[in-house]
């Protein structure tokens, strides 16, 4: 009776301590604070336009740290995917011809297929050659950002107009009204997003996303259990070179250029999304979609900065603390985790 | 009907030698027991049939076909399943994920999650009633572990079965559940091959047994035919005369020249220890007992200071000290050797020498420059000390056999000012020759150089025959203290299921 009734009273207390500990808690936690701290300081927070504009910057970051978080869930790191993303860029508006639309479809087949290859590329140095990952993909960052810098030594290229539509639907003529009116509500950016989520959410429930969790988690038993552990990676790093592929389609439809050194910022700041998010570094834990989270805490920090009239020497130095808060709250239950 | 037969398997790791001439036969229907002491070849034999290791020589011949298996998939799709002794499950994934890991259904493009449930849940129903399924398994303690790692390997529909030490890590009662489950799966003709240490459970399931010594096989006995004799497989193991087993017991000196040298009062604010206070005397070995994971290990950690969540306060030799951080104990001259040495006693990459000067480090007074020559000669001392067998100081720990790494482990504090030690399940999975040689020098220890000794062992004869007093833990306290005469087997054993 009385252990019964002790177990009652208990009950509630420990489901709320075991959540607390949780590290995609303090994430979601740290994302409401600074999501209600940006709308009080933003005053049109809440108006459709300045919504899709908040998706459109926060975009590139989201779908980079996406494929970030996949590739630190099966084990590894990408130091070039900021790199990949100028590149793809850079070779989108090569192919391209101003005055020729159909020249749009063979940079997007090009483009991705250059995507592809990043990804094996990563995913053989990665899985099969077992180079440790921070040094392979921080080797092809420099191979990337060559092969950007020999296509388009200087910013710009050309692009297609159509491609717009990957940035704004109604700045392209022939685009359908129906789709103009949804693009004012739905803006593209967020549908490459949904696009990405869908992915991962297909890959989540075959064995290739039962096996990523399974080799980041300890490869050495997935090797013994008959994972064929260098597949897995390879296509760990494969999927982040599409979701990559799918930034670069809205920088280009943005900005109707290509530049090889625009990516090189993002790539650190993926990996901080993906730890701000509360997916462990070191691998096999913690869900994907939590990027997503950690990339608008990243975003909004930014925001608040602006916002809140922070005067300009403090800025950088304030967003470091406010990351830095955002960081410990993951890495303290980490580490409860590991002294349990 | 011979399943599995391998003759003549050689394999070296660097250089030594793990096997050097294996042989091993395997029937449908049939457990066979797989004996010898750590360093003998049996795990080596074990991965190379399921395909871990590629043999340097020799044959495997499986169902009347010549084998050579690259990895362990091409093996498991041939039907042969081994089970680790170090574990092979994801720590992330939950109990069901891990027993259908690597050979998951699809339904459509999605994984079959519902089948996959189904098939964990009948296996563990069998075999550990009451474990839920959904948990992830770094939740679980070591026996769960173990457990579902059986359950993944039965999840394969099996022929042959390799259970590599499985009960190391089992208490009495899953160990019977899973000795009932391998008489049936045995029945329905699956061949299964059993190692242990405890001979008791390897005379109690086996149908017979293959004995290994340094590398090679040396009997084979089926006890069909041939009587279940444990002086003559314990001749073959040791390949020595059988001497008695119970060794002679020697109590600390009598209580009145009894010194006091370390009085401990622990404070604790977690769930696995209790306030715990003890004495120990100079050169007294003191027996930590009770049934698995009643809190001893946390016991001895707080005691090295490396328990968070505990305050230990120690009284030596008139003076106060407070453990807060693992150097603290080591420089007053508390040394823990911990129980699961692969994790927490060695760098198993490192090589014997760098693992032996590591602790070193840590003395309060260490010259700037690590003088090498010196710290070479006492590790060369060490190693022929304890007759650790090694290619030479720099081969990597991870080469050496396992009894060789715990020997490496307590070694690496010998040329210290030891005053406690403190020894967590310090044989566990260290064979029967190698374990008695290891208690006999921590004896000597004890004796010779009054160091005082805390020893928690899980096998409880082994605390019956080497300990001088024996404190028994129950949830987190002491619930029970034997001395002198009443300290036997059956008294420790006794008083560990009592306190209920």
């Amino acid at each position: 009776m009385d252990a019964a009734r002790k177990g009652i009273v208990a009950l509630p207390f420990e489901v709320l301590k075991r959540a607390l500990l949780q590290p995609e808690t303090s994430s979601l936690l740290m994302f409401s604070v600074l999501f209600g701290i940006t709308a009080i300081l933003q005053e049109n927070f809440f108006e459709a336009k300045s919504i899709v504009r908040t998706i459109n910057s926060f975009a590139p970051l989201i779908l980079l740290a996406m494929g970030q978080a996949i590739v630190i869930i099966s084990g590894g790191i990408d130091l070039s995917s900021g790199a990949a993303l100028s590149l793809f860029t850079c070779v989108l508006t090569t192919v391209m011809k101003k005055d020729d639309p159909v020249t749009g479809v063979y940079a997007l087949i090009l483009a991705f297929l250059v995507a592809l290859g990043t990804g094996v590329v990563n995913g053989l140095g990665i899985g099969y050659l077992r180079i440790p990952p921070v040094i392979v993909t921080f080797a092809t960052s420099y191979a990337w950002l060559g092969i950007a810098l020999f296509l388009r030594p200087t910013p710009g290229g050309e692009s297609v107009p159509w491609f717009r539509v990957f940035y704004n639907m109604r700045a392209v003529e022939g685009v359908p009204e129906v789709l103009k009116s949804l693009g004012n509500y739905v803006p593209p950016a967020l549908l490459l997003i949904a696009g990405a989520c869908v992915l991962w959410y297909v890959v989540s429930r075959t064995r290739t996303g039962r096996y990523i969790y399974a080799v980041g988690s300890n490869i050495e038993s997935a090797y013994v259990s008959g994972i064929n552990t260098g597949k897995t990676q390879m296509l760990a790093c494969v999927l982040n070179a599409i979701l990559i592929f799918l930034a670069a389609l809205f920088f280009v439809g943005q900005n109707q250029t290509g530049d090889a050194r625009m990516g090189g910022p993002l790539t650190l700041r993926s990996i901080a999304a993906v730890v701000v998010g509360g997916i462990a570094l070191s691998g096999g834990r913690g869900s994907v979609y939590l990027a997503i989270v950690g990339a608008l805490i990243l975003g909004f920090v930014g925001r608040i900065i602006f916002f809140a009239n922070v005067p300009n020497a403090y800025q950088t130095l304030v967003s470091g603390i406010i990351v830095i808060a955002a960081i410990a709250g993951p890495a303290y239950a980490t580490l409860r985790r590991e002294l349990r | 009907m011979v399943v599995l037969e391998a003759r003549g398997i050689r394999k070296h790791f660097g250089g030594v030698v793990a096997l050097s001439d294996g042989n091993l036969c395997c029937r449908q229907g049939r457990i066979t027991g797989l004996l010898g002491a750590n360093g003998s070849g049996k795990s080596t034999m074990s991965k190379i049939i399921a395909g871990v290791y590629k043999p340097d020589g020799g044959e495997i011949w499986y169902k009347g076909r010549l084998v050579h298996y690259r990895n362990p998939s091409e093996a498991k799709r041939d039907g042969i399943a081994l089970v680790f002794q170090n574990l092979s499950l994801v720590p992330d994934l939950t109990v069901w994920q891990n027993v259908v890991l690597g050979m998951e259904k699809s339904r459509g493009i999605f994984l079959d999650n519902q089948e996959a449930k189904q098939i964990a849940r009948d296996i563990l129903s069998k075999l550990l009633p009451g474990l839920d399924i959904t948990r992830k398994v770094y939740e679980l303690s070591p026996g769960e572990m173990q457990i579902v790692e059986v359950a993944k390997a039965i999840a394969e529909k099996p022929q042959l079965l390799i259970l590599d030490e499985p009960t190391a890590a089992l208490e009495h009662a899953q160990v019977k559940s899973l000795f009932a489950y391998m008489r049936a799966l045995a029945q329905s003709g699956v061949a299964i091959v059993f190692t242990s240490h405890r001979l008791w459970e390897v005379m109690e399931i086996c149908d017979d047994v293959t004995i290994f010594r340094n590398g090679a096989t040396v009997a084979y006995i089926d006890f069909d035919r041939e009587e279940k004799d444990p002086e003559t497989i314990i001749g073959h193991i040791t390949g020595e005369v059988v001497r008695p087993l119970l060794a002679e017991r020697t109590f600390g000196e009598g209580s009145e020249s009894r010194e006091i040298l370390l009085r401990a009062r622990i404070r604790s604010r977690v769930k696995s220890l209790r306030d715990v206070s003890l004495e120990l005397a100079r050169g007294e070995i003191l027996g930590i007992g009770g049934l698995a994971g009643q809190g001893q290990n946390e016991l001895l950690y707080a005691l090295a200071g490396s328990f968070p969540g505990v305050q230990c306060e120690v009284e030596m030799g008139g003076k106060k000290i407070i453990l807060r951080r693992p150097q603290d104990a080591i420089q007053n001259g508390i040394l823990l050797v911990p129980g699961d040495r692969q994790k927490e006693g060695l760098f198993l990459e490192h090589s014997v020498y760098s693992n032996m000067v590591f602790p070193k480090f840590g003395l309060p007074r260490h010259p700037v420059v690590i003088p090498e020559k010196k710290y070479r000669r006492e590790c060369e001392d060490v190693v022929r000390l304890l007759s650790i067998k090694v290619s030479g100081l720099d081969a990597p720990v991870s080469t050496l056999s396992g009894g060789n790494q715990q020997k490496v482990v307590v070694g690496k504090w010998l040329s210290f000012n030891v005053k406690v030690f403190l020894l967590a399940d310090p044989a566990k999975g260290v064979d029967i020759g190698a374990k008695k040689d290891l208690y006999e020098y921590i004896r000597r220890l004890a004796r010779e150089r009054g160091i005082g000794v805390i020893l928690y062992a899980s096998d409880h004869e082994e605390l019956a025959q080497y300990a001088d007093r024996v404190l028994i833990m129950y949830e987190g306290s002491i619930v029970a203290e034997l001395t002198g005469e009443g300290i036997s087997e059956e008294a420790i054993t006794a008083a560990s299921v009592q306190v209920r």
